[in-house]
C-alpha cells in the first residue's frame, strides 16, 4: 500500500484506535511500527480505563467519552478483549480523608461521573479482605478493565478487515513534506506516500516528530508493575488509598500518591502507581518494588502472603503539562499527533482517536480539544 | 518398598481430611505418591487434573495448600508430623 | 561445592548459597545421609556417589565456607557490586559482593507432546528425585523414554528397586554414535559405564514416546510409542500402545540461565543451539567479578561441572587476592587440559543426543504448550496468522505464553521454536535470551518484599 490515504505511526493501543476510526470512515490506513503489535508502553500497560483518578477538566470529558466508547467498540469488533465494567474504589481510613476527598468527588459528578459512597460495611461487602482499617470509600463503577495488548489487536485485525495495512518491523526514518505539507514516510525499506499522517508513537513521539522537522516535548516516564501469582477473587475493583489527598481546596487533588491494587480475570494481583509518584529511574529498583509492595500490604492485608510472580517496567509518555497531545502540529500541515497520554493511554485512547478522525475529516470533534492541542507548546516560549 | 515404617521414622498428616503416613524425610509429592494420590490439583481455566510433573520445583504443577498456605509445591516440601495439606482449588483461592 | 572448596582452599572465605535444603545439587540430589548403605544399592552408581558424599563433608567441615541451605535467591543485580537478596528461614536478606561463582546448574528439557499434562507423565529427574530422595517407586508400571545418557540411570534405577519398566526407549539411533566413534574410543570408560546399564535393562533406539492418553479417572493409562526416524518423524503404521501408569520423558538439559540473565552477562550458542553463559579459559563472564561453571557454560555432567568448579573458584579467589591472571593460569594447566578434554566428550554427548525438529510434528492444535497458563499450540499459532504478533514477545503479551507460576521455565524453549518455525526462521539466542528474562527468580511473597532485607555478613 504504497499511497494510503493516511499513514499511523504506532502500532499500539492508540495508533490502533486511530486506524479503527479512519477505517471505519473509508480511508485506507497504513499503520507503520518499528516493533511489533504493542511493542511499546501498550506491552506494559494494566489495562486501566479509569475516570476516578482524572481531575475536573478536559481530560475528564475525555476519559468519560473514552470510557464509552470502548464499550461500543466491544460491541462492534466483538469482546475478545476482556473488557469488563469492574468498577474503581477510593477507600480512606479516616472520615477526614473522605471528606478532603468529598468536593473533587461531587465536582467530578457534575462532570458527568457515577460517584457512590460507601459506608463501613458497604465498602467490605464490595471488599472483604480490603484491610479493617478503612472506614469508607468512593465506588465509581464506570472504572473499568481491558487487556490492552489484545485490545490493540483486535482493533486493528478489525481495520485490517475494512482494508487496513500493517507493516511491522518497519522503523520510520524520515518524514518529508513540501509545500502543501507532508508528503511521504520513509522507512528503511519503503517509501509511502500521504498527505495525513498521524504520531502515534507514544514514548517516541518526539522523535517521530523530530524526523518531520518538528518538535514535540514527549518524555517517558518509568513505571514499575507487580504481578501476583493468581489470587482469585482477592481484590475484585480497582482500589486505591485517599488518605494522601492533598490540596482538595485548591482543585489541585492528587488522588495517585499510593499504591493501586487491582485484581485481574486471570486471578494475578497487578499493583503500581498510576500517575508515578515514586518515579525512581533506574533498572529493576528493588527499593520501588519494596515500597509498591509495603503500601499494597497496607490495604490489603492477605497480600502479604501472597507471592509475587514477576515484576516489570513501562515507560509512560508524558508531555510537561501532563495533558495528552491530540491534534494537528503546530508548524507541518497533515501531521496530526495523538500521544502523551501518560499512564492513561488506554483508558483514553478510542475518544483521543474519534477527536483526530473528526479533525482529520472536517467534522466537528465531540468536544473542545483546544485543550490538547500540539499548538499549546508554540504559545509558551 | 511400601513396608511397614518403624515408629521412629513415621510421619503422620492429613490430606483433605484423610490421615496418611510416610516416612520422615521423603517429599510430600513422595508422601502423597506412597498413598495413591496422583492427581494434585485441577487447573484454572479447564479444570484438567495435574500431578506431580518436574519434580524439582520448577513447573509449579504440584500445588497444595499446606496448613493453610496457599501455592506450595509439594515436590520440595518435605512431609512433617501434623501437617494439613489440601487440595488446592484452582492456583488458590483464599 | 567444587567451586567452594577450591576458593577456600586457595585462601578465600566463602558463601555458599544452596537453594535445597541439603548440599548437593540435582545431580546428588540425594546423597544418604549416613553411608552409602542407607538404600538400595546400585554398583554401578557406588562409586560416583561416594565422591559426592565426600565432597559434601569437605565443604561441610571446611572452616572458610559457610554454608546456608533452604537459600532462595529472589534477585540478583549487578551495579557497583553485585547484589544478591535471598530469602532464609522465610527472612529476606541481601548481601554484596565483588566476586561471585554462578553454577545453577540444568533442569530436565521437556518438550511438548499430546497428553503431557496428564497426572502421571513426568520428567526422568521427577521419578529419580522420587527414587533417590524419597525411596519412592514412581509408579507401577513405568515408560522411560526420551533422549540422553541420563535415561540410563534413571531406568536402571527404577529396575533395582524393584519396579516395572514396561519400556525404554531412546530417540536416537546407534548410528549416531558410530559417526563419533573417534571420541568415544578416547572417552572409552564413560561409555563402558553407560554400557553396563544396558546389561540389565534393554532399551529400544529409534523409538518415541509420542502421546499419553488418560483413563477415565483423568490420570495416565496409556502411551503411543512410535518408530521415528533420524529427523524424529513417526513412521507410519509404527505406532503401539503400551499400558502404564508413569511415563518418565525428558530430552536432555536446560541451562537455568536466570540468575545470568539478571547480572547482565553475556551468552553464546551452545551446542544444542541454546544460549549458555560465555566464559574464558579460567570460567570468567563477561563481568570480571563474576564466574561461571557447570552447566550453564554448556551441558556437559558432572565430571567437567567439578573441574570447571575448580577452575572458577579458584580463579575467584585468586582475583581476589590481585593475583595476575597469567599466574593462576599457569597453575591451572592440567585442569585446563582436563577440561578440554571432557568438554570434547560433553559436547560430543550433545550432539550425539540432539534433539531433531520432527518432534513438532507430534504436535496437535490442541496440545498444551504453556502449562501453567493452559496456552495451546493452535492459540499460539494463531496468534501469529490473525493478531499480528511477529516475534516470541508478542505471542508471549497476546497468548500469555510463559507468563505463568513457572515464567516458562518448562514452556519457553519449545514456545520460542514453535514460534521460530512458524514463521520459517530459526530461533536465535536472542529469542530465547528474552523468553527467559525473569528479575525475580523464585517466589516471594509481598509480605517478605516488603521487609528490610537483612543485610547479610558472612563468617
Amino acid at each position: 500500500m504504497k499511497n494510503p490515504d493516511a499513514i499511523v505511526i504506532g502500532a499500539g493501543v492508540v495508533g490502533a484506535a486511530c486506524a479503527l476510526e479512519l477505517s471505519r470512515a473509508g480511508m485506507k490506513v497504513l499503520v507503520l511500527d518499528r516493533g511489533s503489535i504493542a511493542s511499546g508502553t501498550t506491552g506494559s500497560g494494566e489495562g486501566n480505563i479509569l475516570v476516578s483518578d482524572k481531575e475536573v477538566g478536559p481530560e475528564l470529558d475525555l476519559a468519560l467519552r473514552s470510557r464509552n466508547k470502548w464499550f461500543e467498540i466491544a460491541d462492534e469488533i466483538g469482546n475478545e478483549f476482556e473488557l469488563e465494567p469492574k468498577g474503581g474504589i477510593v477507600v480512606a481510613k479516616s472520615n477526614q480523608g473522605l471528606s478532603s476527598l468529598k468536593i473533587l468527588v461531587e465536582a467530578q459528578k457534575h462532570a458527568g461521573v457515577i460517584a457512590d459512597e460507601v459506608d463501613r460495611e458497604e465498602l467490605h461487602d464490595l471488599e472483604p479482605y480490603l484491610s479493617h482499617e478503612f472506614e469508607s470509600g468512593i465506588l465509581y463503577s464506570q472504572d473499568a478493565q481491558c487487556q490492552p495488548m489484545m485490545a490493540a489487536a483486535q482493533m486493528l485485525k478489525w481495520a485490517k478487515n475494512r482494508g487496513a495495512h500493517l507493516e511491522v518491523g518497519a522503523k520510520v526514518i524520515s518524514i518529508e513534506s513540501d509545500s502543501q505539507g507532508v508528503s511521504s514516510v520513509f522507512t528503511e525499506k519503503e517509501t509511502y506516500y500521504s498527505r495525513i499522517v498521524i504520531n502515534a508513537a507514544g514514548t517516541w513521539a518526539g522523535e517521530i516528530a523530530a524526523l518531520a522537522g518538528s518538535k514535540l516535548p514527549i518524555s517517558p516516564r518509568k513505571g514499575f508493575i507487580l504481578v501476583t501469582h493468581p489470587a482469585p477473587n482477592v481484590v475484585r475493583h480497582k482500589v486505591y488509598d485517599a488518605d494522601y489527598v492533598a490540596n482538595v481546596a485548591s482543585g489541585e487533588a492528587d488522588l495517585q500518591s499510593s499504591a493501586v491494587v487491582e485484581g485481574t480475570r486471570s486471578g494475578t494481583i497487578l499493583i503500581g502507581a498510576s500517575r508515578e509518584r515514586v518515579g525512581f529511574d533506574s533498572s529493576l529498583n528493588i527499593s520501588v518494588l519494596r515500597i509498591l509492595a509495603a503500601q499494597a500490604i497496607e490495604i490489603f492485608p492477605v497480600l502479604a502472603q501472597i507471592p509475587l510472580l514477576r515484576a516489570y517496567h513501562g515507560f509512560r509518555p508524558y508531555a510537561p503539562d501532563h495533558v495528552p497531545v491530540i491534534g494537528e502540529d503546530a508548524r507541518l500541515k497533515g501531521l496530526w499527533h495523538c500521544a502523551g497520554h501518560e499512564g492513561a493511554g488506554i483508558g483514553l485512547a478510542p475518544a483521543s482517536a474519534d477527536i483526530i478522525a473528526a479533525q482529520i475529516l472536517g467534522n466537528s470533534t465531540f468536544m473542545d480539544a483546544t485543550p490538547f492541542s500540539p499548538r499549546r507548546f508554540e504559545l509558551v516560549k | 518398598m511400601n513396608s511397614v515404617i518403624p515408629p521412629e521414622k513415621r510421619v503422620t498428616f492429613t490430606f483433605d481430611g484423610k490421615t496418611m503416613t510416610a516416612i520422615s524425610g521423603q517429599t510430600l509429592a513422595a508422601a502423597l505418591l506412597r498413598n495413591g494420590i496422583r492427581t494434585l490439583r485441577k487447573t484454572r481455566k479447564e479444570s484438567k487434573p495435574r500431578g506431580l510433573f518436574c519434580g524439582i520445583g520448577i513447573c509449579f504443577d504440584c500445588l497444595v495448600v499446606i496448613n493453610g498456605q496457599l501455592n506450595q509445591r509439594a515436590c520440595i516440601v518435605e512431609v512433617r508430623d501434623g501437617l494439613i495439606v489440601e487440595t488446592q482449588d484452582g492456583v488458590g483461592s483464599s | 561445592m567444587s567451586a567452594a572448596l577450591a576458593a577456600a582452599d586457595a585462601g578465600a572465605q566463602v558463601l555458599l548459597l544452596e537453594s535445597n535444603l541439603r548440599l548437593g545439587g540435582q545431580y546428588w540430589r540425594h546423597l544418604p545421609e549416613n553411608g552409602l548403605n542407607s538404600w538400595a544399592g546400585q554398583s554401578a552408581l557406588q562409586s560416583d556417589y561416594q565422591k559426592g558424599f565426600l565432597l559434601r563433608n569437605r565443604v561441610s567441615s571446611n572452616p572458610n565456607i559457610e554454608v546456608l541451605c533452604g537459600a532462595q535467591i529472589w534477585s540478583a543485580t549487578s551495579e557497583d557490586s553485585v547484589t544478591v537478596n535471598f530469602l532464609y528461614d522465610g527472612v529476606s536478606h541481601s548481601f554484596e559482593t565483588q566476586s561471585l561463582v554462578l553454577a545453577t546448574g540444568a533442569y530436565d528439557r521437556a518438550l511438548p507432546f499430546p497428553g503431557w499434562d496428564i497426572p502421571g507423565v513426568m520428567t526422568p529427574g521427577a521419578a529419580q528425585a522420587l527414587l533417590k530422595g524419597s525411596h519412592v517407586l514412581a509408579g507401577k508400571k513405568i515408560v522411560v523414554a526420551g533422549t540422553g545418557p541420563f535415561l540410563l540411570p534413571v531406568a536402571n534405577g527404577l529396575v533395582q528397586a524393584g519396579g516395572e519398566v514396561v519400556g525404554h526407549f531412546e530417540a536416537q539411533r546407534l548410528r549416531s554414535w558410530i559417526s563419533h566413534s573417534r571420541i568415544a574410543v578416547r572417552n572409552f570408560h564413560k561409555v563402558f559405564q553407560g554400557m553396563r546399564y544396558l546389561r540389565l535393562i534393554r532399551q529400544e533406539r529409534g523409538f518415541a514416546v509420542v502421546s499419553a492418553h488418560a483413563g477415565v479417572d483423568g490420570q495416565l493409562e496409556f502411551v503411543r510409542v512410535a518408530k521415528i526416524d533420524s529427523d524424529f518423524r513417526i513412521k507410519n503404521g509404527s505406532e503401539r500402545k503400551i499400558y502404564c501408569d508413569v511415563a518418565a520423558v525428558g530430552w536432555g538439559f536446560t541451562p537455568d540461565l536466570s540468575i545470568a540473565h539478571s547480572l547482565g552477562l553475556n551468552f553464546i550458542e551452545g551446542q544444542d543451539g541454546y544460549p549458555v553463559v560465555a566464559v574464558d579459559a579460567l570460567q570468567r563472564t563477561s563481568d570480571p567479578r563474576i564466574f561461571a561453571a557447570g552447566e550453564i557454560t554448556g551441558i556437559g555432567g558432572s565430571d567437567l561441572s567439578l573441574t570447571e568448579g575448580a577452575i572458577a573458584g579458584r580463579a575467584a579467589a585468586d582475583r581476589l587476592q590481585n593475583i595476575n591472571p597469567t599466574v593462576t593460569l599457569k597453575s591451572l594447566s592440567r585442569a585446563r587440559t582436563l577440561r578440554l578434554r571432557q568438554r570434547k566428550f560433553a559436547n560430543t554427548l550433545v550432539k550425539i543426543y540432539s534433539v531433531k525438529d520432527g518432534w513438532r510434528s507430534w504436535l496437535t492444535p490442541e496440545t498444551i504448550i504453556c502449562r501453567c497458563e493452559e496456552v495451546t499450540a493452535e492459540t499460539l499459532k494463531e496468534s501469529l496468522v490473525s493478531l499480528g504478533a511477529t516475534n516470541s514477545r508478542s505471542v508471549k503479551l497476546l497468548t500469555r505464553v510463559g507468563m505463568g507460576a513457572c515464567q516458562g521455565r518448562i514452556c519457553s524453549r519449545a514456545a520460542v521454536e514453535i514460534i521460530a518455525a512458524e514463521q520459517k526462521m530459526k530461533a536465535t539466542v536472542e529469542d530465547h535470551i528474552s523468553a527467559g528474562n525473569r528479575p525475580i527468580f523464585s517466589p516471594i511473597t509481598l509480605g517478605q518484599l516488603a521487609q528490610e532485607p537483612i543485610a547479610y555478613d558472612a563468617l
